[in-house]
């Protein structure tokens, strides 16, 4: 097994801050935003987005953090809670929502995440940013802000690395 | 070498030898404080019409090189530095700055006490100078007399369209008196370029139908130039990704609503901090400004701020809102200067792409 | 320096200092650890160091509790444990430090408790920068240019290597035992006796073998990093000689002048790429070999710790180095890092620039060897043979290496002007070839008989850019010497950097006349500030050098004012000590509130640390460089080491006020192994003497050993100028320590008196805990008190915080040096340590 970076910490750091500006570009204002990131690696990216949004505009968008691993349609037991708390699942009601992910591949994860907001709140809008796009997709899904598209091979494998998990910001091939 | 003469407005004098050409010329002196990079510093459009300090204490010994050109042909007024390096013109270095300066007819002047005249400069500002070979009452009143051009753009821009073609994406670059460095970044992403005149139309930057547009850096108050400039550039932020850079920030932030103020002091070099306000990244650049946009007077609605010098607080990047339109004030081509800068370039071609898919799938 | 945010974890840090001073190893990392520990206790911390140098001014620094101790493993985590230590700085003391706390982490049990956390590299990193096979690895799958290395046991692997590799080869040691040195072959016939060489110093047995990349550019970058991921250049250097001769051994110079930006941009960015692999929090110098024609950079050596480069940056910029390093070690951002008022803006973010040239040279040990009659291989390669440097700064390059030369030579008479008028052009081209330490002026000859500047730049590797100087500074020389007292001559002279004494040789005069010249002709130097931001900013700057300009900006700082002179470069035998005795006679002087002016040229030391004066010159030592300064000051007193005599003088003809800190003329003998010297020591307040006791010194090791209870008359007898320590020496043939000494031994024609060598007083005042230098000084100034009275009244002679003697370092004089004969290791000393002979 061999792993090769195809994203080094600073062109994470730039894929981010260019999908930051993107969400700006496409909600004027930011009102009514809220970040959900999907668990474990999309919440921190969520948290990320959401840093460099106060950083520039100094207002906290809401960050949420769902956790599909019993809701996805290959998976029997749905259990619906996501994760979240009761308060949060009114708070999504009416928003424009940034589901937000580290790898988009087969659209399955998606898919979920989108059955799951949708049962559990009616957001007004819900936008789907990644930070790679690995391609292969097995549903009808495309991200609405992608940092960046690697085109892979089945076998291969996409990872994600953070710094608050893994000690550093990057994204290698395993193969 | 013969001893010469630096006049300021202000009527002070500086001794020096010396050297390029012996001419007799006029400009606007200013002080750079770079510790490399003095040829492309000197071919910069940039500085068309201006003299130069430099606080480098020797110049000259790495000689003049092909590709460090920045432009075909220098238009500095002047160069003043402390200890000129003589090298020989050989197989290595085809070149040396005293035989280039003479060929572009530019003065030189060296053995000048520049930390004096800098740590003068940045009291008073620019000002108004010659080089003469005496210091007499002649040539003060020739200098109070000359007034100095304000048409830097029209000296250094192209006059006609013209194209540097890759096999990439297709960018139209405006060109308000473009450095090489620009067209250096492009071609390392092997770009499609086709340079237009700053006074083409909107027509004619469309029909060329570019994935992306660049206003390009040059020379001079960019508010020297017609209004028609502001209107194209309302119009081709809304239809491509955009990057504005020198001048072409100032431009943007001019044709957004925004205003330009005059700097407490001139800044020209590469050791500022410059902070990336969504990441507080710090990195370096090159940076040559004698105006900065006015925070005050950016309609927050329509701009934001993306990079800020810490030095001196100058605004150093915009962004539009509702576009993927944005703009530098300092010179991420890297020529010279830190090569941390050039991730703006990253910026615009994954801007770029961004688009062309999007375009592509609507 | 104030910060916002401190680390709260930090509560109790050690410092590991870096030991006994060695080829490669001057003062720089003490002074480091010594300028940044007020800087800690600001910030609540407690701080702790341990280093066997007597010469360590972090051990007596109050900011501190100090461990003077052999530097072993156990001796570290034994103060870990007793103390609850929980953070270590191994990069303030350098590779020596950091190879020592690997070892202990790598010692580390599960019943030595947590791992205290290791300040500026993570532990994986920190191993990594100890294994350099390892490194290179590292940095080449991360797509940096370096050179491949091959790691190997045997002869035979190594023979093997021979068939793909082509000479030069470059062979080092993998873990060394000592200071790593590079070895190259460039003949078949020394390959199997440099393998050997190299076998010999690992720990391991084995060798690094790779590509010498000999008569490229060598080019060096001091940068920085933060926890965020900010990076920043701090300065860089070129060395004039090229790869192949030790970057120690070379000629450097700063700015980089003869390079493109083009490449530098590339270099920075490499430099920044490596410091991010590493996830280093604080100062780098990473060195690079370059070739300009076909723009080809290698990578050759990272050193992410204080070394050399970063003290000589921290002084060719002005850009308080240390303070910011150990700010980012603690996680501080850059950002959140204040600069002292001083600096014009107070950011730490702003890249130094230079208006100004600094030309670092080395100082050899051939000379004073020589004089002992031993020689040594002169020729440099890629082992370090010089002890020492100096800094010359000026406006231009000459002038730089003028005064760099003055100072490294300023009583050194193998630098005149002449002294290869007698070399024939067989050993011109051999030692263009083959370089020695004088090879600045072999250069000179050459261009003097007419040497083309291609061929000698080919012959030499040596950019051109260096010969059309010299052929500059030639032009010069000889306009000068054929243009007797011509105004104009002498003004140009001076512009570049000649001093009074050399233009005085070529005239056949007296530098007093020369001086008296340029003053009636308004040829007068101007004092230009050292200032980080090349006078883009209005600076309150403290550190100055003369130059021949129009505008002065060094104007009398305080008529109160003590003005110390330094003693330069560290040389043999007084190696560290001397700096030790000057940084000690600045800090008393600050003590006893003096406003305190240094004029010093050494980088490598503490006496040019920022806060221990009020304002420094920058500056070569010779008489006339003094005067001028104290024409320009008038100081109230003026301290002076009492090897200086001419100096001395000088100043006393001139009615100044002269503070002696009392030395011998040159580096008095050891004992040799079949011998003991005693010496029965006292302090002299300038009226009354007051015993100390009586040191053994065997060859190699020096003790306390007893305590006389009188002072004979004879000695009380001897007479003595200048207040300070002094001592009676003799010599008996034995080398057994003694218990009893009989003092009727003592004076009876075999015994004389000197000035006790300040690295005796430097462990006699760590040993006993009294401040012998400090007591000097107020002494000299007329300030001791009646506690001072007290103590010299009632010194315990035998009292001593441990029994610790005082050791020579293992220093490989044979290795650096190859000398002829046995070098004395007291006249030539290198460094010292300590050993506790409690124990037998």
């Amino acid at each position: 097994m061999t792993n090769k970076e195809v994203l080094d910490n600073a062109s994470l750091q730039r894929a981010l801050t260019r999908i930051t500006y993107e969400i700006i570009e496409r909600n004027k204002g930011g009102q009514d935003l809220v970040l959900v990131g999907i668990k474990t690696r999309g919440e921190f990216l969520a948290h990320r987005i959401a840093n460099r949004l106060e950083q520039l505009e100094g207002v906290k968008i809401p960050v949420m953090a769902i956790d599909i691993t019993n809701f996805r349609d290959d998976v029997l037991n749905h259990d619906d809670s996501l994760g979240l708390n009761d308060e949060e699942k009114t708070n999504i009601a009416d928003k424009n929502i940034v589901l937000i992910d580290d790898v988009l591949f087969t659209g399955r994860t998606i898919r979920a995440a989108l059955d799951a907001l949708i049962h559990i709140g009616r957001p007004n809008t819900i936008a789907l940013a990644v930070l790679v796009d690995r391609g292969h997709r097995e549903l009808p899904i495309r991200a609405d802000f992608v940092g960046k598209n690697i085109p892979t091979a089945q076998n291969e494998k996409i990872k994600v690395l953070v710094q608050e998990i893994d000690g550093r910001d990057a994204v290698e091939i395993v193969h | 070498m013969m001893q010469r003469h630096l006049i300021l407005e202000d009527g002070r004098v500086f001794q020096g030898l010396g050297f390029g050409a012996p001419a007799t010329t006029f400009g606007e002196i200013i002080f750079h404080t770079a510790m490399t990079g003095y040829q492309e510093i000197i071919t910069d459009p940039i500085y068309d019409g201006q003299m130069i300090v430099f606080a480098m204490p020797v110049v000259g010994a790495s000689g003049i090189h092909a590709e460090a050109y920045e432009s075909v042909k220098p238009t500095i007024r002047g160069m003043v530095v402390h200890d000129l390096a003589e090298v020989s013109v050989n197989r290595q270095r085809r070149m040396n700055l005293d035989r280039f300066l003479k060929q572009h007819n530019i003065p030189g002047l060296y053995q000048v006490d520049t930390r004096q005249l800098i740590r003068h400069l940045r009291e008073t500002g620019p000002q108004k100078a010659t080089i003469v070979d005496f210091a007499d009452e002649h040539a003060v009143d020739q200098l109070v007399a000359t007034v100095l051009t304000n048409k830097q753009v029209q000296n250094t821009a192209t006059p006609k369209p013209y194209a540097n073609p890759g096999r990439g994406r297709h960018i139209v670059v405006i060109d308000f008196g473009l450095k090489h460095g620009i067209l250096r970044m492009l071609g390392d992403y092997d770009a499609n370029v086709s340079v237009l005149p700053y006074t083409t139309s909107v027509e004619e930057v469309l029909t060329l139908d570019p994935d992306g547009i660049i206003l390009s850096t040059g020379p001079g108050d960019p508010r020297t130039l017609p209004e028609s400039v502001l209107t194209l550039i309302r119009v081709l932020q809304t239809k491509a990704p955009l990057l504005g850079i020198g001048l072409g920030h100032e431009l943007f932030a001019l044709a957004n609503g925004a205003e330009l103020k005059p700097l407490p002091s001139e800044h020209h070099g590469m050791n500022h901090p410059i902070q990336e306000i969504i990441s507080r990244q710090i990195f370096y650049a090159m940076q040559g400004q004698g105006y900065a946009v006015d925070d005050q007077t950016i309609d927050r609605k329509k701009l934001f701020v993306t990079y800020r010098d810490l030095v001196d607080g100058a605004v150093q990047g915009l962004r539009h809102r509702e576009f993927p339109a944005f703009s530098v004030q300092f010179f991420p081509d890297a020529a010279p200067g830190p090569l941390e800068a050039t991730a703006v370039f990253a910026d615009f071609f994954e801007t770029v792409e961004d688009y062309v898919e999007h375009y592509n799938q609507q | 320096m104030s910060n916002t945010i401190t680390n709260n974890k930090i509560k109790k840090l050690l410092f590991i200092g870096s030991g006994a001073n060695n080829f490669g190893q001057e003062a720089e990392h003490d002074a480091a650890i010594y300028q940044v520990m007020p800087e800690l206790r600001g910030h609540g911390i407690d701080v702790f160091v341990i280093d066997e140098n007597p010469y360590a001014l972090s051990l007596e620094s109050l900011a501190a509790k100090t461990f003077w101790q052999p530097l072993t493993v156990h001796n570290i985590k034994k103060i870990i444990r007793d103390e609850a230590i929980d953070t270590v700085v191994p990069l303030f003391g350098g590779d020596v430090s950091l190879r020592l706390w690997a070892d202990v982490v790598q010692s580390w049990s599960h019943g030595d408790g947590n791992v205290p956390n290791t300040l500026g590299l993570n532990i994986d990193m920190l191993l990594k920068v100890n294994n350099l096979p390892a490194l290179t690895d590292f940095m080449a799958k991360n797509g940096l240019p370096v050179i491949n290395n091959y790691v190997l046991k045997a002869q035979d692997e190594a023979n093997e290597l021979l068939r793909t590799l082509h000479l030069p080869l470059m062979v080092r040691a993998l873990h060394p035992n000592q200071n790593n040195t590079r070895h190259i072959v460039e003949r078949l016939d020394e390959f199997e006796d440099t393998i050997n060489l190299a076998k010999s110093q690992s720990v391991t047995q084995e060798v690094i073998i790779s590509r010498a990349i000999n008569g490229l550019k060598e080019i060096s970058l001091e940068i920085l990093r933060d926890v965020r991921g900010n990076k920043m250049q701090i300065g860089a250097s070129e060395d004039m000689d090229p790869i192949g001769i030790h970057t120690a051994d070379s000629l450097s110079v700063s700015p980089i002048l003869t390079v493109q930006d083009q490449l530098i941009s590339q270099m920075r960015d490499y430099a920044f790429r490596i410091a991010d692999i590493l996830q280093l929090q604080g100062v780098m110098h990473v060195q690079f070999a370059i070739d300009d024609d076909d723009r080809e950079i290698y990578i050759i050596k990272v050193s992410p710790y204080i070394d050399q480069m970063a003290t000589r940056m921290a002084l060719a910029t002005g850009y308080p180095t240390m303070l910011v390093a150990i700010n980012l070690a603690m996680g501080i951002p850059l950002e959140d890092i204040k600069l002292p008022h001083n600096f014009g803006t107070n950011t730490a973010m702003m890249e130094p620039m230079m208006d100004h040239v600094v030309v670092k040279l080395p100082v050899f040990p051939f000379g004073e060897l020589a004089e002992a009659g031993i020689d040594v291989n002169r020729q440099l390669n890629s082992v370090q043979k010089s002890v020492g440097s100096t800094l010359g700064f000026g406006r231009t390059f000459i002038e730089a290496l003028e005064k760099a030369i003055r100072s490294a030579h300023f009583n050194n008479a193998s630098f005149s002007p002449t002294n290869m008028a007698h070399i024939n052009d067989d050993e011109l081209i051999q030692q263009l070839i083959h370089p020695q330490d004088n090879r600045v002026l072999l250069l000179i000859e050459a261009i003097k008989r007419g040497y083309e500047i291609d061929e000698l730049a080919e012959l030499t590797a040596i950019d051109e850019f260096y010969f059309h100087q010299l052929q500059h500074l030639h032009k010069l020389e000889s306009e000068i010497e054929s243009d007797i007292d011509s105004i104009t001559s002498l003004r140009r002279g001076k512009k570049y950097g000649l001093s009074d004494g050399l233009i005085a040789r070529f005239w056949h005069t007296d530098f007093n006349i020369i001086r008296t010249l340029a003053k009636e002709n308004d040829i007068r130097v101007t004092y230009k500030a050292v200032e980080p931001s090349a006078g883009e900013f209005p600076e309150n700057a403290r550190q100055y050098y003369a130059t021949y300009e129009s505008e002065n900006e060094s104007i009398q700082i305080d008529q109160r004012a003590v003005l110390v002179i330094g003693s330069g470069a560290f040389r043999m035998g007084d190696a560290a000590s001397a700096g030790y005795a000057t940084a000690i006679t600045m800090s008393e002087l600050r003590r006893l509130q003096y406003p305190t002016i240094i004029m010093n040229n050494n980088p490598s030391d503490a006496t040019l640390l920022p806060h221990l004066a009020d304002k420094q010159y920058l500056e070569p030592l010779e008489i006339s460089d003094v005067m001028k300064v104290v024409e320009l000051e008038s100081p109230q007193a003026i301290v002076i080491p009492g090897n200086r005599r001419k100096l001395i003088n000088a100043l006393r003809d001139l009615n100044q006020r002269v503070i002696v800190l009392p030395k011998e003329k040159h580096m008095p003998d050891g004992p040799n192994d079949r011998q003991s010297e005693f010496a029965l020591n006292f302090f002299f307040d300038g009226q009354n003497r007051y015993l100390i006791n009586v040191t053994q010194h065997l060859a190699g090791e020096m003790r306390i050993i007893a305590h006389p209870t009188t002072l004979s008359d004879e000695i009380l007898a001897m007479p003595l100028d200048n207040p300070g320590v002094y001592q009676v020496i003799w010599y008996q043939d034995t080398v057994r320590w003694q218990k009893q000494i009989h003092l009727s031994t003592i004076g009876n024609g075999g015994s004389w008196l000197r000035p006790m060598p300040y690295g005796q007083i430097a462990y006699l005042t760590k040993i006993m805990q009294v401040p012998w230098i400090r007591l000097t000084i107020r002494a000299g100034l007329n300030e001791l008190t009646t506690q001072d009275y007290e103590l010299l009244e009632n010194v315990d002679s035998m009292r001593a915080s441990e029994r610790l003697s005082m050791i020579s370092a293992d220093v490989n004089y044979q290795l650096h040096l190859q000398p002829t004969d046995v070098i004395d290791g007291t006249k030539f000393e290198v460094g010292v340590g300590v050993y506790d002979y409690g124990k037998e």
